[in-house]
């Protein structure tokens, strides 16, 4: 491990006795805490998909199924079509974050560093539309996916109804062009007197210095089109298409009580499975690159 | 942790540096930069702003038999006579002020927390930011579930602990802190990790000086974690607001929208219900200007706040 | 056994029984024997109702006669300008329609394209696309596609979403395509359903089901309660006892629940008024009627039952699937509902059919109607909207075909005996062959549902402006749940209040 930046407490402090003891009894108490809020559910959830439709709404529950049975499981699996969610759920996501790391690197830096005129203008535009909620712009946003305007092309239940509203996201861009802001502005002078273009600047000099916050970005790229619910809803109709959540809540509608927690634990642990395997570069992304204060 | 070293100086070396720039090439810059922009600009203008004027357009109409008219302030007037808007916005600033309370504070705290520790912060933060990983849908079922009153896991942990059980979602006194505590703990990850990564940027010897000035720990946070993280909290605190007072999936799923005698009836779930239950868009439309005015009113006065305490 | 019509009992029926919806008079007036519906304007609905069904029936007659005649002597394809509701076979056409059944449901699928493929040897020249779907209709979606205008040719709706699609212009008109030949079985449909697709004087739409609603019961429970499973309480007085005793089985089941939740709590405050015999809003349509003796009693029973006798549980902001959950789980005594939710509590739940019984609806004075349709874009071309009518005509209005092809759901393991659709009128021949159909194929117990189907109760359409009055109203059906304090005649009169805000406003 490298050498501990110093925090809050000193390190001298917790070398005591009194803080040694403290230190391991704080921590023995947050690690059991977080465990049980954190993972508790989750254990409920996975057990819960083991138990029959009785053992699940019974009454005191039961810790470890009683006799634990895949039925629930199963019918959860048939009813969800798991693998074509699933599928089509990452490649949403995908497909929005290629986008995302196109267009709004390109429109955070030319905001940042080339500043065009009205440039603050356009930030400022991007940045109003933070304040305005989803489920107002719904109807508007849809009526214009069913028809684009000037081209006329109707988008609904193609990846581009969720590809191209997720390039409008002002919170990403806001992100990038803070951090291309503390990108020394001589370094882009001395790249123009080597006669490098912008383009080149930006591969060259500002990308790999924004690894970090190209992290960030992409988390909340993909989060987003992993979260979002209503959207999909509407423009992605037919059930070929649907996203996982989309998907789970059409099973959600009058379901046994333990087929419905099969089908979300089923949901989830692609999920959970992704996020454990590429936590490390996650957690370096999410940690590292945000604003600084 | 690092990477996090070697980037960190990058970061902090020029913050905010404005660039002096020469006047030359004006127009093949601004074309040549207009282009990179363009993309993201046309993006925003078919999804985002063109959507936003046809929603001030739809708010001054009403669409019968197929038929659009202008209607001029019927729908704001409709809308404000409609019982449901105060309750709507009642609750709204409840249910905001409780998520602060809960979806600010706790994060902010367990990050303080966490950065104490010499073992296990992995850990930890895994555990933090796992239901962020979970699709919304399921994780807000499973909360469901476990706030049936009668096998729901919350009261059979109550009853084992023999403390008396909650309604939760089914009173009109505990439903909004039930849907509050669900969306907690689906989304504190993702602000928890921000504040540690805030917190981990503050200069060990601020610490070491106000130690060596005698501050307690409490006065330490006071003195120097909070000024220190001040500006990452504040943009967050602006946003968390903002996303709160749009909260709408959670409750929709949880409650059904409105709740025990509306007390879960949020501004957002009534534009939804105008719009999708109502089939009337006039109002909808109406009620969602009210709303960005609102915010955007909200974040003026904020930013305006903020600039007069950082003058000051 | 299933000789239970709203005909019949419209007739026995107190005042204002389908008093929304507007009613019809058929008359002919082309010599190709096409319908016009006009409105009436005044007078008691019982009288228009008699009249209306006069007069359908000597159209109905004097219609098949015309187009005996027509198709033997005068319909000749090519003659200058004369209209034919009939499809040209040369034409080739492409419809598409909603609602399929999906890929979770394997023998709806099947059955849906043996359906086409068999509807294909009649009319080679008509292609179906069908879009399959898991939820026929979703607020959020529904609403979108109507203003998107993402609608398929032939789309799907519910009886009370009529003035939605009309506000939003989405519907064709196919008054004229629907006559005794397109649709042999016309005369044979109640005039009250066809009623709720017409508007205006004209015909929008054509039924795809319908059901009046009762209560369900588990008889199951009801025998472990030492209570009588062929008796399901008729009363709420009954309710309210029978429910006590159910509630006291313990274990967590409840003797009755009901809705508070989504707009579905004011749906079924509606219901349980009009089986009192009140009703929302007066004939004007504009103001709220139900501040009265008979809506607070509705409150009252479900006060009482939650907090002062017992028979309903702590489990509340229930919505749709929860109720029908619960049941097929063994944890629910009773509940009012549509009779399908037995289908779907033995189809998709699982439940064991042989549990479930279900009665008229308690008070007897009314009971809600409802169902769904499928109506036509406001686009289709003439030849759209004719293959789409024999489409419809084929899979959801022929005796002993499509849905009504008893035998094949019965091979297929569906469930057959469930007292719905029932849009054929009492004593028609279309009725008569869909019961013995029915009964001879039958796989649910259907004796389970003499008292339902020996008892009818008044059929009452759903209010204008549904879902919005529904909304108000659950804020009163939660209050009364949820909270011990709750005032019925404070709520009441809060609602009122806010519904002839919202009626002032629509």
């Amino acid at each position: 491990m490298a050498a501990q930046t110093r925090t809050l407490i000193s390190q001298t402090q917790l070398s005591r006795p009194r803080g040694k003891v403290l230190y391991w009894t704080i921590f023995g108490l947050v690690v059991a805490v977080f465990t049980l809020v954190f993972i508790g559910p989750l254990y409920w959830m996975v057990t819960g998909g083991f138990k029959t439709t009785q053992e699940v709404i019974q009454n005191p529950p039961t810790l470890f199924p009683q006799h634990p049975q895949i039925d629930a499981y199963t019918a959860a699996w048939r009813q969800l079509n798991m693998a074509r969610l699933l599928f089509n759920t990452i490649y949403y996501a995908g497909g929005a974050l290629v986008l995302q790391l196109v267009f709004c690197v390109a429109a955070a830096y030319a905001l940042s560093k080339l500043r065009p005129v009205l440039g603050n203008v356009i930030l400022g535009l991007m940045l109003m539309t933070l304040m305005v909620p989803a489920a107002v712009l719904i109807i508007p946003q849809y009526v214009t996916v069913v028809d684009l305007p000037i081209v006329h092309v109707n988008l609904l239940n193609t990846p581009w109804a969720i590809w191209l509203p997720s390039v409008a996201n002002a919170f990403n861009i806001f992100l990038l062009k803070r951090f291309f802001d503390s990108i020394p502005e001589e370094l882009m002078h001395a790249a123009a007197i080597d006669g490098a273009s912008p383009l080149r600047t930006l591969w060259s000099i500002v990308l790999p210095m924004s690894r970090p916050i190209l992290g960030v970005v992409s988390i909340f790229a993909v989060v987003a089109v992993w979260k979002d619910f209503l959207w999909p809803l509407l423009v992605l109709q037919d059930p070929s298409k649907q996203t996982l959540n989309v998907g789970v809540n059409g099973l959600a509608v009058g379901i046994q009580q333990n087929v419905l927690i099969a089908g979300l634990t089923l949901a989830s642990v692609p999920a959970i499975i992704f996020f454990l395997i590429f936590q490390r570069g996650i957690m370096s992304g999410l940690t590292a690159g945000s604003l600084k204060g | 942790m690092t990477d996090i070293i070697e980037v960190g100086p990058i970061v902090a070396a020029v913050p905010h540096q404005r660039p002096r720039r020469t006047r030359t090439g004006g127009l093949r810059r601004n074309v040549r930069a207009h282009g990179f922009l363009i993309g993201a600009v046309a993006c925003f203008a078919l999804f985002s702003w063109y959507p936003m004027i046809r929603e001030f357009i739809m708010a001054f109409q009403r669409t019968k038999r197929g038929q659009t008219t202008w209607v001029g302030w019927t729908n704001l007037q409709h809308i404000t006579a409609d019982p449901a808007f105060w309750q709507a916005w009642r609750n709204t600033i409840m249910y905001t002020l409780l998520a602060l309370l809960l979806g600010f504070a706790v994060p902010f705290f367990v990050a303080v927390l966490l950065n104490e520790f010499r073992h296990g912060q992995a850990y930890l933060r895994i555990l933090v930011y796992l239901p962020v990983m979970l699709p919304q849908v399921a994780s807000t079922l499973l909360f469901r579930y476990f706030y049936d009153p009668g096998y729901g896991l919350f009261n059979q942990i109550l009853h084992f602990l023999s403390l008396p059980g909650s309604s939760w979602l089914a009173s009109k006194d505990t439903a909004l802190i039930s849907v509050v505590l669900a969306s907690t703990w689906m989304n504190m990850g993702g602000a928890t990790l921000i504040y540690l990564a805030a917190l981990q940027g503050i200069p060990g010897e601020l610490y070491e000086a106000a130690e060596l000035d005698g501050a307690g720990v409490f006065r330490r946070i006071w003195h120097v974690t909070i000024p220190q993280t001040r500006l990452i909290l504040s943009v967050l605190l602006l946003l968390q607001i903002v996303a709160t007072m749009q909260m709408f999936t959670e409750a929709f799923l949880l409650t059904g929208g409105s709740g025990p005698e509306g007390s879960t009836l949020t501004v957002v779930y009534l534009i939804y219900n105008y719009a999708f239950n109502f089939n009337n868009f006039g109002s909808a439309a109406a009620l969602g200007v009210v709303m960005l005015v609102v915010l955007a009113g909200f974040s003026g006065v904020y930013l305006w706040l903020e600039r007069r305490t950082k003058e000051a | 056994m299933y000789a239970r019509i709203y005909g019949e009992a419209t007739q026995d029926g107190g005042p204002g029984a389908l008093e929304y919806a507007k009613p019809l008079r058929w008359l002919p007036t082309t010599p190709q024997g096409s319908l016009i519906i006009g409105i009436h304007q005044k007078g008691s609905w019982m009288n228009t109702y008699r009249k209306m069904a006069a007069v359908a029936l000597a159209a109905g007659v004097g219609l098949s006669a015309a187009a005996c005649g027509s198709s033997s002597t005068k319909t000749t394809p090519g003659t200058g300008g004369s209209f034919s509701p009939v499809l040209d076979p040369a034409t080739k056409v492409t419809i598409s329609i909603d609602c399929a059944p999906a890929a979770n449901k394997p023998v709806e699928s099947k059955q849906w394209a043996d359906d086409v493929a068999a509807f294909n040897k009649i009319y080679p020249n008509v292609t179906i696309n069908a879009k399959p779907m898991t939820k026929c209709e979703d607020p959020a979606p529904f609403t979108a596609m109507l203003q998107g205008h993402t609608e398929t040719d032939v789309f799907y709706t519910y009886f009370t979403d009529k003035q939605q699609v009309l506000d939003s212009g989405a519907a064709a008109d196919i008054t004229k395509y629907v006559t005794p030949q397109t649709v042999p079985a016309l005369k044979d449909i109640q005039p009250a359903v066809l009623a709720l697709n017409a508007d205006g004087g004209k015909l929008y739409g054509l039924p795809r089901t319908n059901y009046t609603m009762g209560m369900i019961i588990d008889r199951a429970l009801f025998k472990r309660a030492g209570l009588d499973p062929n008796k399901p309480p008729t009363t709420w007085a009954d309710v309210a006892t029978d429910a006590a005793a159910i509630s006291k089985l313990g274990n967590g089941i409840s003797g009755y629940a009901d809705y508070s939740a989504a707009n579905t709590g004011g749906w079924h405050f509606t219901a349980e008024l009009y089986g009192l015999g009140g009703r929302m809003v007066d004939s004007t349509g504009k103001k709220a009627a139900f501040n009265t003796d008979l809506g607070k009693q509705v409150l009252q029973n479900l006060y009482d039952m939650r907090w002062k006798t017992g028979g309903i549980g702590a489990a509340q902001m229930i919505k749709w699937g929860d109720l029908q959950a619960a049941m097929a789980a063994g944890k629910l005594g009773m509940y009012i509902s549509a009779p399908d939710d037995i289908t779907y509590m033995t189809q998709t739940l699982k439940g064991n059919a042989s549990d479930y019984g279900i009665g008229p609806m308690p008070g007897t004075q009314g009971a809600l109607t409802g169902g769904d349709d499928y109506y036509f874009k406001k686009t289709d071309t003439p030849d759209q909207i004719k293959a789409g009518i024999a489409w419809l005509n084929f899979k959801l209005l022929t005796p002993g075909k499509g849905q009504f092809q008893y035998d094949r759901n019965k091979t297929g393991g569906l469930p057959v005996g469930i007292p719905e659709p029932e849009f054929f009128a009492a004593g028609s021949p279309s009725l008569t062959a869909d019961n013995s159909n029915k009964l001879a194929s039958a796989t649910l117990p259907v004796a389970n549902y003499e008292q339902f189907v020996s008892n009818p109760v008044t059929p009452v359409v759903e209010p204008p402006n549904a879902q919005a009055i529904y909304k108000v109203l659950d804020g009163a059906m939660s209050a009364v749940l949820t909270n011990k304090n709750a005032d019925v005649a404070q709520l009441l009169a809060k609602a009122e209040t806010d519904v002839n805000t919202v009626l002032a406003n629509s």
